[in-house]
């Protein structure tokens, strides 16, 4: 093999001085792979935090104002009445926080900072980020920011109640608790802003000798693009929670007009004369992309895990790589979709349904590669495979859904009900999570250096599969309905009690859908260091991850590595076997074609002997 | 399942829920068609022995093109043609010449509604005057507001005419949302925002808040009655000697 001298090697052992302290192991790691590792655990705490949340808000919906089975009485006062039953109040704080909880603490961290940290650098042959330390503020400032959001429990008022997307005026005359939400939520920013930092520079600067841009896996395309996306945004919803920071707190206007009459609080000082649109304007200009932030690395991990299981080249390459770019530009200018019934003039509704409209030619686009990418190919349905094809089903859903918001009369109708509930989750839950679970799973042989249950993820997958669509189907037809979203008890309207049975029909799918995820967490707490142990490359993938041992040990490669290839060339006819490592040197593939044809002969002899 | 879209009982609602039937039967076709390819795929290109190869092939440009021109067009064609209903619905130079304008006021948590009393012209208003017992901010100086009838979570409006909804918020952003007719516009405070519909069909419609407006949101329920004409000129009337009995009954309280 030519011998490209990987140069970081030396140099990153020195710099880090190998320290085995537990400290700097575990607690303040330096090390991609650790950080990554913390992510995804707390992103997990955080994932059965905000799953229970929902649980509490289905149960409600079920069945209004009766008390929660088995823990109702145990909770606090300020959460539920005598009898055990949600209160409004609480309710309101469930649906903001699970919507925050859900969106800032669980899919951006596991895709963004578990999947960005994990993979970046051991696809692009790096030994580490380009900046460590970086990297390790950007962790710390999550958990920080996540204690501080759930702090506003012991506030007076309690946690932040204005929705996760909070409208001034009404997260301007909050509680404290609304406070906490923004002073977390601009922390969480610092931290996907250094990582989008750190994941650009280091795709553009790491990568192994000879691996040029278009060498890259979809993994690391979608990361990275989705790393220029947080870095442009992010400032701008940073900016308009400074101010909305302000606006509670220093009697500031930007988003309140004047004379607002809230009994609650003393208005006295605030001048007025701020425009509550202006808010939605900035926070979705953040926010849409972040819908985006939430998906393009879960196409990445679905394109890769797709490609590797069908043992085929991803069709296409260049257009899903130009689709994500396309997805990532357009989803600039798209916000708008999001208020169009906000009185925002109609104009503009109509220019933003126009560039919303075009968005979805590149998610179309995806869906029909990856389809052409299982075409003829050799499908082994593994946990990560089967997690990633319903990834691709379950997106077309959402994208489909989209099109009725997208149309601005459609939208007159269901904006705000139960049809965009649906919607993102088939987006969030559907699309992201489902690509979190193979992802999780494609690369846990890696992580840990062990197999996890094959049985028990399966079961895992099918009772997810089966109670997602039981709990989010039916919610388009509430929205069909007109069942508006975050409503605490809908029987109070006559138009929507005949939807009564449905709501329960929803609750029992979320309770179990609920419950199936300890499945996961079984199967990764228990095969993390029981499982069988797992070799170099277990799925006989191409990519660089899979030539480090596993799991890498600090610095990550033992060997130097040379690219010469793309990632996808599967069942290559130059190669002897079904795959071809973007590694393996030509000369490399001439000897082992020689190896096998001297083997094939040997046996014929012995055949001929006989 | 198109039948779980609440009775539309508007004119303008027939272009929602037309618009609404065209791309369910359209994402209907695109789902099929998907997830028939999808499942033959999953059932056909299984791998049998281990180490099969499969076919190893890395894309057409023909088929990249053709899949992206149609999804381009067929979207764009959704675009313009919603864009014609949604001028219709929303833009100010379609506003119609209203036969009724009622202002809506939205605060925690209920809507205020008011009419031009018996002069048919609205007290001049501003947002300086509003208070919890002026939601409209009417001011006191002008002799128009003096007949201004206002009331909570009851709107009556006449059936087969064009009603020109003025929306506004004492407080938060609220949504003033009518099913049956397909209306739904945000109430911001500090903001005028004008939505018009015709109702076609007599009865009671119920009126919701689409918009969080803290955790009473859910109770921001009214009921709009759609009458004819000649039961809403009563209700009116009513409406007005009930008013003009209760501020002699202040005045006379004032005086003693």
């Amino acid at each position: 093999m030519e011998a490209a001298l990987h140069t970081g090697h030396d140099g990153h052992a020195a710099g880090h001085g190998h320290s085995n302290s537990f400290i700097r192991t575990y607690v303040f790691s330096t090390d991609h792979k650790m950080i990554a590792k913390q992510f995804m655990v707390t992103a997990f705490i955080f994932l059965f935090i905000g799953g229970a949340f929902a649980l509490f808000i289905r149960w409600q919906l079920a069945y209004p104002g009766e008390p929660i089975p088995v823990i109702g009485t145990m909770l606090p006062s300020t959460w539920v009445n005598d009898a055990g039953a949600v209160t409004a109040e609480w309710y309101t704080q469930l649906l903001t926080m699970h919507g925050t909880i859900m969106i800032f603490a669980v899919i951006i961290p596991l895709l963004v900072g578990t999947f960005g940290n994990f993979a970046i650098p051991l696809m692009i042959g790096a030994d580490d980020m380009a900046f460590p330390f970086l990297n390790m503020v950007s962790y710390w400032l999550f958990p920080i920011a996540g204690l501080i959001m759930m702090a506003g429990f012991f506030m007076e008022g309690g946690m932040a109640a204005s929705g996760w997307t909070a409208y001034p005026p009404l997260s301007a005359i909050a509680s404290p608790g609304q406070t906490l939400w923004i002073v977390s939520l601009f922390l969480i920013g610092f931290s996907s802003i250094l990582g989008g930092v750190n994941y650009i520079t280091t795709v553009l600067n790491m990568r192994a000798p000879g691996m040029k841009m278009f060498d890259l896996p979809m993994t690391v395309w979608a990361v990275f693009i989705t790393a220029i996306i947080i870095v442009i945004g992010t400032p701008v919803l940073a900016s308009a929670l400074a101010m909305l920071f302000m606006d509670n707190f220093l009697h500031t206007s930007f988003f309140q007009p004047e004379n607002l009459i809230v009994p609650t609080r003393d208005m006295s000082r605030t001048a007025g004369g701020g425009q509550p649109l202006l808010w939605q304007h900035l926070f979705w200009f953040y926010s849409h992309p972040a819908v985006y932030i939430m998906i393009l690395p879960g196409m990445g991990v679905v394109s890769d895990v797709i490609s590797t299981f069908a043992r085929k080249p991803l069709y296409g390459y260049r257009a899903m790589v130009f689709a994500i770019v396309a997805i990532a530009f357009l989803g600039i200018v798209v916000w708008g979709h999001h208020m169009f019934q906000s009185g925002m003039n109609p104009l503009l509704g109509t220019t933003f349904m126009v560039s919303t409209m075009v968005i979805a030619v590149p998610s179309a686009i995806k869906t029909f590669n990856w389809l052409g990418t299982m075409w003829r190919g050799k499908m082994e349905f593994t946990a990560p495979m089967l997690n990633a094809v319903a990834f691709v089903s379950m997106f077309v859903i959402g994208g489909l859904s989209g099109i009725f918001m997208a149309s601005t009369p459609v939208d007159v109708f269901i904006h705000d009900t139960y049809f965009i509930v649906g919607h993102i989750h088939y987006v969030l839950f559907g699309g992201s999570l489902f690509a979190v679970f193979a992802g999780l799973y494609y690369w846990f042989p890696k992580m840990s250096g062990r197999m996890y249950s094959e049985r028990l993820a399966k079961w895992h997958f099918w009772i997810t599969f089966v109670t997602f669509n039981g709990t989010f189907f039916p919610m388009h037809i509430l929205g069909m309905g007109g069942m508006m979203r975050r409503i605490y008890d809908p029987t109070v309207y006559d138009f929507l009690k005949p939807f009564q049975p449905m709501n329960e029909f929803i609750t029992i799918n979320a309770m179990i859908l609920g419950f199936a995820q300890l499945l996961l967490i079984a199967n990764f707490a228990w095969y993390w260091f029981g499982g069988r142990k797992a070799k170099r490359n277990p799925w006989r993938a191409n990519t660089l991850e899979w030539q480090a041992p596993s799991p890498p040990p600090h610095g990550n490669f033992d060997r130097p590595l040379h690219v010469y290839r793309g990632p996808y060339e599967y069942s290559a006819p130059e190669s002897v076997q079904d795959y071809l490592p973007q590694t393996t040197s030509p000369e490399d593939l001439v000897e082992q074609r020689r190896h096998h044809e001297m083997r094939l002969s040997q046996v014929q002899q012995a055949e001929h002997l006989d | 399942m198109l039948d779980w879209l609440p009775e539309n009982v508007s004119v303008f609602g027939e272009g929602v829920d037309h618009l609404f039937r065209l791309i369910y039967y359209i994402s209907i076709a695109i789902f099929l068609l998907v997830n028939t390819i999808y499942i033959l795929f999953i059932i056909r290109y299984r791998r049998k022995r281990k180490g099969e190869k499969a076919y190893h092939y890395h894309g057409n440009n023909l088929l990249e093109f053709s899949w992206t021109a149609l999804p381009f067009a067929l979207f764009l064609f959704l675009a313009f043609y919603s864009d014609g209903i949604w001028e219709d619905i929303k833009y100010s130079e379609k506003k119609p010449n209203p036969d009724l304008v009622v202002e809506v006021m939205g605060q925690a948590y209920l809507w205020h509604f008011r009419y031009p009393g018996s002069d048919g012209i609205f007290g001049r208003r501003e947002r300086r005057f509003i208070s919890p017992t002026n939601p409209f901010g009417v001011d006191p100086e002008d002799p128009n507001g003096r007949d201004d009838l206002t009331g909570i979570n009851t709107m009556h409006i006449p059936v087969n005419k064009t009603i020109l909804v003025r929306l506004s918020s004492m407080d938060v952003i609220h949504s003033f949302f009518l099913p049956n007719m397909r209306v739904k516009q945000d109430a911001v405070p500090g903001q005028w925002v004008d939505v018009w519909f015709n109702s076609v069909k007599t009865g009671e419609y119920e009126i919701a808040c689409a918009e969080l407006c803290g955790s009473g949101h859910y109770l921001m329920r009214a009921v709009l009655t759609v009458q004819p004409q000649r039961e809403f000129d009563t209700w009116i009337d009513e409406q007005y000697t009930n008013k003009r009995v209760s501020l002699a009954s202040a005045q006379a309280t004032t005086n003693e």
